[in-house]
């Protein structure tokens, strides 16, 4: 053998006891101890007498009021998994089954929530609906007798929720609505099925392994949700969870160990679906036998009143989702006295929600006027507003940076011992955090970081001053994994393994094949996740509210804290202003990203290099235009 | 020039390959040929260093190769799909293995300029993606690609199976004649067999892991060794032994086989000629030829007659058909392994 393959080969084994020693490191320290530590911190709770009872909270559990979080937020994800089918698949069928008029602009409509989800996606429906809300006060002001506080609790949950989360209707449905080959819908026509026959019993058993992976998704999501239930004042899990870990056994009996069970219990539920739901997926699909597929043609309702229903209910479906982003893009070019009187005023347009600052006078209790400097301030100008923006822009760019590399490499290394066990162990450990609810990873990493003796990252409280930011990046890392790792492993199947073979006949190397020829493939995939994870992170609300830590404040944190703060003793005057013009930006940086993802990063060289050329001529051509000018 | 001498390829306890013995001369245009699974591209990754065999060796020039690593044994590789890296343009695909031999960026220019003339690729392409190119283009970039380091030997995987019928015999002739410009051994790996009657100097034919027969395209076809080739290459006749007994020294105990073309109807009989009265049962218009199945009370014969315009027989017509025992193919019984 010649030296030079002996180098390669030495070089080869260091990379990889490097890239094992992180993985066993990244799994057991990062996602394994912290949620064992949370597993057994259960059966380590003290009674009343200081004695050590490995069951006083599960009793606590049955004989208190704790099993309602549970129950409530099992009720809330049961009634998702109606109402969010329902929207959903109407959304889906009247754009892309149903021959209904503006069909195109109804789409974008249902597509806000893309852009446009989370703590921005509530408040932007509290600005609306609240007790001081605009349609709120607009209602009270038609009808004096009614009820300001209608927008709160379960229903106002379950109404946000709903809107919110048919996203994955949006994208996932969308696709396999159009992947049906039209031809099966006019083989039934064609035996005489009636339309709503072939709705019934030929599109929709193809949707069905669809429609089964969006339930357990929604019912998943109906179980963890947080920023809902916070914000509108419903008693679930998760911000049980949140509130029990801030608290103190001066308070209340063993807070941290009831955290834990809650944690637990939401991390069950996730386990038991996520395996009726491979164990279903496992069992195959309905896939087109057909060789030469047909374009699904739209179906025109023939009955003239079922055609005007079906219009009617998509532009309600429409205004629904329509009226919270217009309401905001408008109010937040709206003065703080027009937002403050909730009235839309032609003449009080304002850039100050966005940008500068102004000093606001204000009535004090003894009947003097004071000033105070500056309360008045755009998003761009607000300290704190700009602090969270900040602290999100950097925790979600390395982590999402840090995902994708870390999925990179393993990727590459399971794709390069598919038949080997290594590569399915790798596997496996990343799809780990898939199986825990991020609640119990950001739980677990505030109480089992919150000491000086964790010797593998150095015997330092991680849970204490600037620590908190580091185990955001983990936390915000971890649980990217899995998404990140699925969607980059689809990309290497891509790569046509010939490619491979041809880069090591021309004489690269491993390293070089990597860099050159397969990275350049994959880097499309690579990017839209690395957006996507970013846009995920960088409005992210669960995880930093779970650490609640000042160091750790972060964008969609400032937004909520938006919602409570308005004009206080002449401080944040335009919260409400600031708060519209924050979700305004939110959804110029997702819509932003998703262009980027969707739009440019889907090219390849051909279009890119076809685009360039395009560009070229219609340079030369202004140029010759302006030489003749 | 190409020695594989007894080589055993396995995977897991499935044998792939049992004891192949290839000798390719220089220059050479050679074939292994042969239906799906049959061991024909693992023969060819073998000798191009992807598959280590378990026992034999592997020769080129003399110099045992067979623990060679790939990128040292210099062979160019024609892909099936090309392989042609989707990110590159064509200039790069071309310069890849240049670049990685870490050559000067004039030489580099210079050689990917020189191999892209000879196979036709004008400036304006190179610049281009290999997304933009037509199949026939794509399939010349791999092949500058594979030549551009100067291999001893090309060696081609089924390289023409993802065009279309038209492309593919247009793109035939112009491997043909590109191997004989550059005069370069190559080895060629197609399950097609008229693509391996048209282009090689000699083939290899493939059945299980072993090869059945090496000869040139003339004698594989009309003189198959062993009843696989016989009945692999080209559609053909068997005569049940009912029918072999009335041909002049054809021992009817054997499999015998008649090729289509050699089956006639109607015309002068020729010496030892057997007649049969038949009828036509049907036809398969060709264009260039007619292909009839003719009954002939015993059996049913596939005819395959030039299509002059004239003589076109109706189904249910009465024929006459000429068996000559010259052209009749006979094999023992082989006992079942």
């Amino acid at each position: 053998m010649s030296r030079n393959l002996h180098r390669r080969l030495d070089a080869a084994l260091i990379v990889r006891l490097v890239g094992l020693c992180f993985f066993v490191y990244l799994f057991f320290g990062f996602m394994l101890l912290p949620c064992l530590n949370t597993l057994t911190s259960i059966f380590n709770t003290k009674n009343a007498a200081g004695e050590r009872d490995p069951f006083a909270v599960i009793r606590f559990f049955f004989a208190g009021s704790m099993g309602k979080y549970v129950w409530n937020s099992l009720k809330l994800a049961l009634c998702l998994i109606v109402t969010v089918n329902v929207v959903g698949v109407s959304i889906v069928l009247l754009t892309e089954y149903f021959d209904i008029k503006g069909a195109k602009i109804l789409r974008l409509g249902y597509m806000t929530t893309m852009i446009y989800s989370g703590v921005a996606l509530v408040t932007g429906y509290l600005f609306l609906y609240a007790p001081d809300g605009i349609l709120t006060s607009a209602l009270k002001n038609a009808f004096p007798n009614a009820n300001a506080n209608w927008f709160s609790g379960f229903n106002a949950v379950l109404f946000t929720m709903t809107f919110a989360c048919t996203s994955n209707h949006a994208l996932f449905l969308r696709n396999a609505i159009r992947g049906i080959d039209y031809n099966t819908v006019e083989a039934a026509r064609n035996m005489g099925a009636k339309p709503f026959k072939v709705l019934l019993k030929v599109v929709f058993p193809t949707l069905v392994p669809t429609m089964f992976s969006l339930t357990v998704m929604t019912f998943i999501t109906g179980l963890c949700a947080m920023s809902a239930p916070t914000l509108l004042g419903y008693d679930s899990i998760n911000p049980e969870i949140v509130r029990l870990a801030g608290s103190s056994t001066a308070d209340e009996s063993f807070p941290q160990a009831r955290a834990a069970l809650l944690s637990i219990i939401l991390a069950m539920f996730t386990i038991l679906l996520l395996t009726v739901l491979t164990a279903y997926e496992r069992r195959g699909h309905y896939l087109s036998v057909s060789k030469t597929k047909a374009r699904l043609q739209k179906q025109k309702i023939t009955n003239p009143v079922a055609n005007v229903l079906a219009h009617i209910y998509a532009y309600v479906l429409f205004v629904i989702y329509m009226t919270p982003v217009v309401m905001i893009v408008i109010f937040s070019f709206q003065t703080f006295g027009a937002i403050r009187m909730k009235k839309l005023d032609l003449t009080q347009w304002t850039m100050l929600n966005f940008f500068g600052s102004r000093d606001y006078e204000y009535l004090t209790s003894r009947g003097t006027y004071k000033l105070r400097k500056g309360a008045i301030s755009g998003l761009f100008a607000n300290e704190a507003t700009l602090g969270g923006i900040k602290i999100s822009f950097i925790l979600s760019l390395l982590a999402a940076a840090l995902a994708c590399v870390i999925v990179v490499v393993a990727c590459n290394y399971i794709f390069a011992n598919k038949k080997k066990k290594s590569g399915t162990v790798l596997e496996y450990c990343l799809l780990f955090p898939w199986l825990l609810p991020t609640i119990l990873i950001c739980y677990s990493y505030r109480t089992y970081f919150n000491a000086e003796n964790i010797w593998y990252v150095g015997n330092q409280n991680l849970y204490y001053a600037e620590g908190v930011r580091l185990l955001l990046v983990v936390a915000y890392t971890v649980v990217r994994l899995p998404f990140s790792l699925r969607m980059v492993k689809a990309s290497f199947y891509a790569i046509d393994e010939e490619l491979e073979d041809a880069a090591r006949n021309l004489g690269a190397g491993s390293l070089r094949t990597f860099l050159k020829v397969k990275l350049p493939i994959i880097l499309p995939s690579v990017l839209a996740v690395f957006a996507l994870n970013f846009n995920y992170l960088f409005t992210e609300y669960d995880m930093s509210a779970t650490f609640a830590s000042s160091y750790g404040t972060t964008y969609a944190m400032v937004i909520q804290a938006m919602c409570a703060e308005e004009g206080l003793y002449g401080y944040n005057v335009n919260a409400s202003g600031r708060r519209c013009a924050s979700t305004v930006f939110i959804m110029l940086v997702s819509g932003l990203i998703l262009y980027l993802v969707y739009g440019v990063g889907a090219r390849d060289l051909g279009e890119r290099l076809e685009a360039r050329d395009r560009r070229r001529k219609r340079r030369e051509k202004w140029l010759g235009r302006m030489k003749r000018a | 020039m190409i020695k594989l001498n007894d080589i055993v390829v396995k995977f897991g306890d499935f044998t792939a390959l049992h004891s192949i013995n290839v000798h390719v001369k220089e220059g050479e245009f050679f074939t292994f040929l042969g239906p799906s699974g049959c061991g024909k591209t693992t023969t060819l990754r073998t000798l191009t260093g992807f598959i280590e065999p378990v026992s034999g060796t592997v020769e080129v020039k003399g110099r045992d190769i067979t623990h060679v690593p790939i990128e040292e044994r210099n062979i160019g590789i024609v892909f099936q799909s090309y392989a042609l890296f989707p990110t590159m343009t064509v200039y790069d695909n071309i310069a890849f293995g240049l670049k990685v031999k870490k050559l000067k960026k004039a030489e580099i220019d210079k050689k990917v300029r020189d191999i892209a003339k000879k196979v036709e690729l004008s400036d304006e392409q190179l610049g281009k993606a290999v997304t933009q190119l037509s199949g026939g283009q794509q399939q010349r970039v791999a092949i500058a690609r594979a030549l551009v380091t100067g291999p001893a030997i090309i060696c081609m995987d089924e390289p023409l199976s993802n065009l279309d019928a038209k492309l593919r015999v247009q793109l035939r002739n112009e491997l043909k004649k590109m191997q004989r410009d550059f005069g370069i051994t190559t080895i060629y790996v197609t399950h097609d067999q008229e693509e391996a009657l048209t282009l090689s100097d000699r083939i290899a034919v493939f059945n299980s892991g072993v090869i059945e027969q090496i000869g040139t395209p003339n004698e594989v076809y009309n003189h198959s060794e062993t009843e696989f080739v016989c009945n692999f290459i080209g559609d053909i006749n068997r005569l049940s032994p009912e029918l072999a007994g009335q041909l002049a020294g054809v021992d009817p105990r054997c499999h015998n086989y008649i090729r289509l073309e050699r089956v006639r109807v109607g015309g002068q009989p020729r010496e030892k000629d057997l007649c049969l009265e038949g009828r036509v049962e049907s036809l398969e218009y060709y264009g260039l030829y007619i292909k009839y199945t003719i009954a002939l009370g015993c059996q049913t014969v596939k005819v395959i007659e030039k299509n002059d315009g004239v003589n076109i027989y109706e189904p249910g017509q009465a024929v006459t058909v000429l068996l000559n025992p010259r052209d009749v193919m006979s094999y023992e019984e082989v006992a079942a392994k």
